[in-house]
């Protein structure tokens, strides 16, 4: 109980110092009217609101207002309240408003997701109203905290964060503000406010606890390895090579291999865009330092590389130092460029690996792909609390680290998308460039089975195409790995 | 709850769904659907093939106006008749290869020359396969260990770094004075050894880690009793979060109960692939998966492979007693293994209960 209300206190500080400034004064106002007028309120504003396209269902219509009553409520309570008075407020305001059927925190499950949905409404639907978005925000992070409560509220806490970066750094035309970074870099840049240890320790623990890192180096990984089997020479350039631990197990392998030559050499490229910040160009320097070492222990030839972008900078074939008969191979684990960015083509790869998350494409405006992020990551949090349940504090920590700057990150991504055209997934999209597929072995496929049999029973792998496949948790698909090769010098075995 | 709010965009990728045209014709929804080839269509199919004289001198339009569905186009019979002269009825000798295996296993009596050479080839494949999938096992062991070695240095250099990077980044204030249980945290994962392989060492099935897995609901109870020491003993500091400093502590509790989480079933995968039903799971394009069972039951009653029999013999000493700490798979190894050492009774490992 101590470590909850810890975490609350801390939850206030993060939450409320971005908002109270911009908004103590016109929600002060509106707390002091009473009920009535604020209903007027909404009166006035519903000209700007689109209510029909927030819901078609009468009754979520209603959920939502009384949702919005409730802030009312809220309002009036400095941001420094106890949790505890915060979640009876609005029990009892549920209790008397709705009936009594659904259990409180399902109820409260749902209000969340439909506030968040009326805040990416606001946010960007036909007739935006960032006003309103605001008090949806206001209203969100009182019902929500990411250290404490259910899943579904702490998935709520992040979403209105994320939503709440998107509101502030679209209103000041000269706020740089940190989601506002580039495109592909969030992780990077995120990870910059995070203390190392604490990435460390939370990166460990996701390992530990849900097979995603493990599941997409591995694949990727073993794929490599199968596809150089013959090579004296392998390159691989890697679009985020992040701490580098994919690469540990693939030296491993390389070092012990004992088909075809052995002890081939490896150099790896680590591309890195100034754009992001000092601190990503210095972990690329420390990455390669320490896999060196790593190499050194096991008897591994390996030599490293760095390739540095600016930002906005085109990623071209002319920045990688080739050498003539090495075996190359791209690596994008999450973080494929954009296409403008690099073309692939002109490097004619021996095989790209590809790692993304399974997430709606190009449909449904905003809104629809804010929802399937929403139904993407509370499934990646089910995962882990099935898992783990007793391991609260881990799963915090994970969610910290990981999992809120990725949804900052996604929200960002689809939030810049809108309204323009999309190429699908990256796979799609070098399927369409003329890349080929490549099957996968059988030893891939027996490697992913498992790993995921040291985990949850909940996890599964799936074959989506003879070079792709999915990891998914229950019936949401959550990452896909799958394996590519330029068809100008290959002979794919199709 | 959510999930029932779910949108229904994910569903673009199932092609199973199927409509039934009005004219009887079975048609996927893809936006190109296809056609599927039900039994009454290719008989009719079939029907006006030998009407028209044989495959061969059938063509898509003749056989489009013998058999007169509506609906049913010259690309739908272009191709189905290109199989057809093939010989490959797609759905027919599917059946067949899956069926193989089981036909061989219930005629082993009645052990014909051609019987045996391919039970022979049979056995070398099934070997094959085990062989492999033991391999695989190998090296992702190998390789966990590699990754969980790889984080572990990280980890130290961590530590050691942690005082200066902290000093550093002190002008950090977001999340309050996260600084302090940060240090805490790496320190923790230093002193109390936090296992990095302990997928592996578990995984692995030697007789050290036997030991270790045993010794480990004792170390719980050790654990949760000495963690209220170690909170009183804990750093206390005066900042206005000073109860973060037990954050670690809480920690080193969460992780042991991981450990001891991960444990049982981590074992599951150790023995599952002598077993074959594991193998189940398998793609579609590993054809004979689903009776891998049923066969390595057969090889195991041969004498004749020694080799991988050694190298199953040797885990199948360690997997009872690695089982046991596990309280929920506990009925299970003696129970799955029977019908391998007992050579006698096949197959019964697939339909006994699990739990």
């Amino acid at each position: 109980m101590d470590m909850a209300i810890d975490g609350f206190h801390e939850l206030d500080f993060t939450i409320f110092n971005t908002t109270t400034t911009t908004t103590t004064t016109t929600t002060t106002t509106d707390s002091s009217e009473n009920d009535y007028d604020y209903a007027c309120n909404w009166n006035d504003w519903s000209p700007v609101v689109d209510w029909e396209a927030l819901s078609s269902d009468q009754n979520d219509f209603q959920d939502l207002i009384e949702s919005m009553m409730d802030t009312h409520g809220g309002l009036k309570q400095s941001p420094l309240t106890d949790q505890e008075t915060c979640n009876s407020m609005s029990t009892s305001t549920d209790t008397m408003l709705v009936d009594d059927e659904t259990s409180g925190e399902d109820l409260k499950g749902l209000r969340l997701v439909h506030l968040l949905m009326a805040a990416a409404e606001a946010l960007t639907g036909v007739n935006k109203s960032r006003e309103l978005a605001r008090v949806i925000l206001i209203r969100l992070k009182e019902l929500a905290s990411p250290h404490d409560g259910t899943n579904m509220e702490r998935l709520a806490a992040y979403f209105t964060d994320a939503l709440q970066g998107l509101l502030d750094c679209n209103g000041n035309v000269h706020g740089k503000h940190s989601v506002n970074n580039g495109p592909h870099h969030y992780h990077y840049h995120n990870r910059g406010d995070q203390h190392h240890s604490d990435v460390l320790a939370a990166f460990q623990l996701l390992q530990d606890m849900s097979p995603y890192v493990k599941f997409g180096h591995f694949t990727a990984n073993q794929s490599i390895l199968e596809a150089v089997a013959q090579d004296r020479r392998i390159h691989i350039v890697d679009f985020d090579i992040m701490e580098g631990i994919q690469w540990a197990s693939l030296m491993q392998a390389l070092a012990s291999r004992k088909d075809g030559p052995s002890t081939p050499h490896l150099r790896i490229t680590a591309l890195s865009r100034g754009g992001s910040g000092r601190k990503s160009i210095r972990t690329v320097q420390e990455t390669g330092r320490r896999l060196t070492a790593f190499a050194a222990s096991i008897g591994q030839p390996f030599s490293f590389h760095q390739c540095r972008l600016e930002s906005d900078e085109a990623f071209r074939p002319s920045s990688l130092k080739l050498v003539r008969g090495e075996a190359l191979v791209m690596n994008c684990m999450l973080h494929l460029p954009h296409s403008e960015y690099w073309s692939p083509s002109s490097l004619n790869p021996r095989l790209i690996t590809l790692v993304e998350e399974e997430v709606a494409i190009g449909e449904g405006g905003f809104v629809g792909r804010f929802m399937d992020l929403l139904h993407h990551f509370s499934a990646m949090y089910d995962s882990l609390e099935a898992g783990f349940p007793m391991q609260s504090r881990a799963r915090t920590l994970v969610e910290k680290v990981f999992l809120g700057p990725r949804i900052a990150g996604s929200l960002g991504r689809i939030y810049r998308a809108r309204g323009e055209e999309e190429n699908g997934s990256w796979g799609e999209w070098l399927a369409a460039i003329g890349f080929n597929q490549v099957n996968l072995s059988f030893a891939n496929h027996c490697q992913a089975k498992l790993l995921l049999g040291l985990f949850n029973d909940g996890y599964r792998v799936e074959e989506l195409a003879c070079n792709r496949l999915v990891l998914g948790w229950k019936s949401r698909r959550l990452l896909s790995a799958s394996v590519w090769t330029s068809n100008f010098n290959s002979d794919p075995d199709l | 709850m959510f999930h029932a709010k779910k949108p229904s965009t994910m569903n673009s990728h199932d092609r199973s769904m199927c409509v039934q045209g009005d004219s009887g014709l079975v048609l996927t929804t893809d936006p190109k659907p296809r056609l599927r080839w039900t039994v009454e269509l290719h008989e009719r199919f079939v029907d006006a093939v030998t009407q028209l004289g044989g495959p061969d001198k059938a063509t898509p339009k003749t056989i489009m106006r013998v058999m007169g569905v509506k609906g049913l186009t010259l690309y739908h019979l272009k191709s189905h008749l290109q199989k057809f002269r093939l010989g490959k009825q797609p759905h027919k000798e599917n059946d067949h290869l899956k069926d193989a295996p089981l036909d061989l296993q219930r005629n082993v009596p009645s052990s014909s020359g051609m019987m045996a050479r391919s039970m022979n080839e049979m056995q070398m494949e099934v070997q094959r396969r085990l062989h492999e999938q033991l391999e695989v096992q190998r090296h992702l062991q190998l390789r966990i260990e590699a990754q969980g070695k790889y984080m572990q240095i990280m980890l130290e250099k961590a530590c050691q770094t942690f005082a200066g990077e902290n000093m550093a980044s002190g002008g950090y204030k977001g999340i309050g004075n996260q600084g302090v249980s940060d240090m805490g945290t790496i320190k923790d994962f230093g002193s109390l050894n936090f296992p990095p392989f302990q997928d592996l060492n578990i995984y692995g099935g030697d007789q050290l880690d036997l030991q270790h897995s045993m010794e480990r609901p004792s170390l719980d109870g050790f654990n949760l009793s000495n963690n209220e020491n170690l909170c009183l003993g804990g750093k206390k500091r005066s900042s206005p979060y000073g109860d973060s400093g037990k954050t670690p502590l809480i920690w080193s509790d969460d992780l042991r109960l991981q450990e001891l989480g991960s444990a049982p079933r981590c074992l599951g995968p150790q023995e599952d692939p002598f077993k074959g039903d594991h193998i189940q799971i398998a793609p579609p394009s590993m054809d004979r998966g689903p009776n891998l069972d049923s066969i390595s039951d057969i090889y195991e009653t041969k004498p004749v492979l020694q080799g991988s029999e050694t190298m199953n013999d040797k885990k199948y000493e360690a997997s009872p007693k690695l089982e046991r700490p596990s309280p929920r798979r506990a009925p299970l190894p003696s129970e799955r293994m029977s019908p391998m050492i007992n050579s006698g009774a096949m197959s019964q490992g697939r339909n006994s209960t699990f739990g």
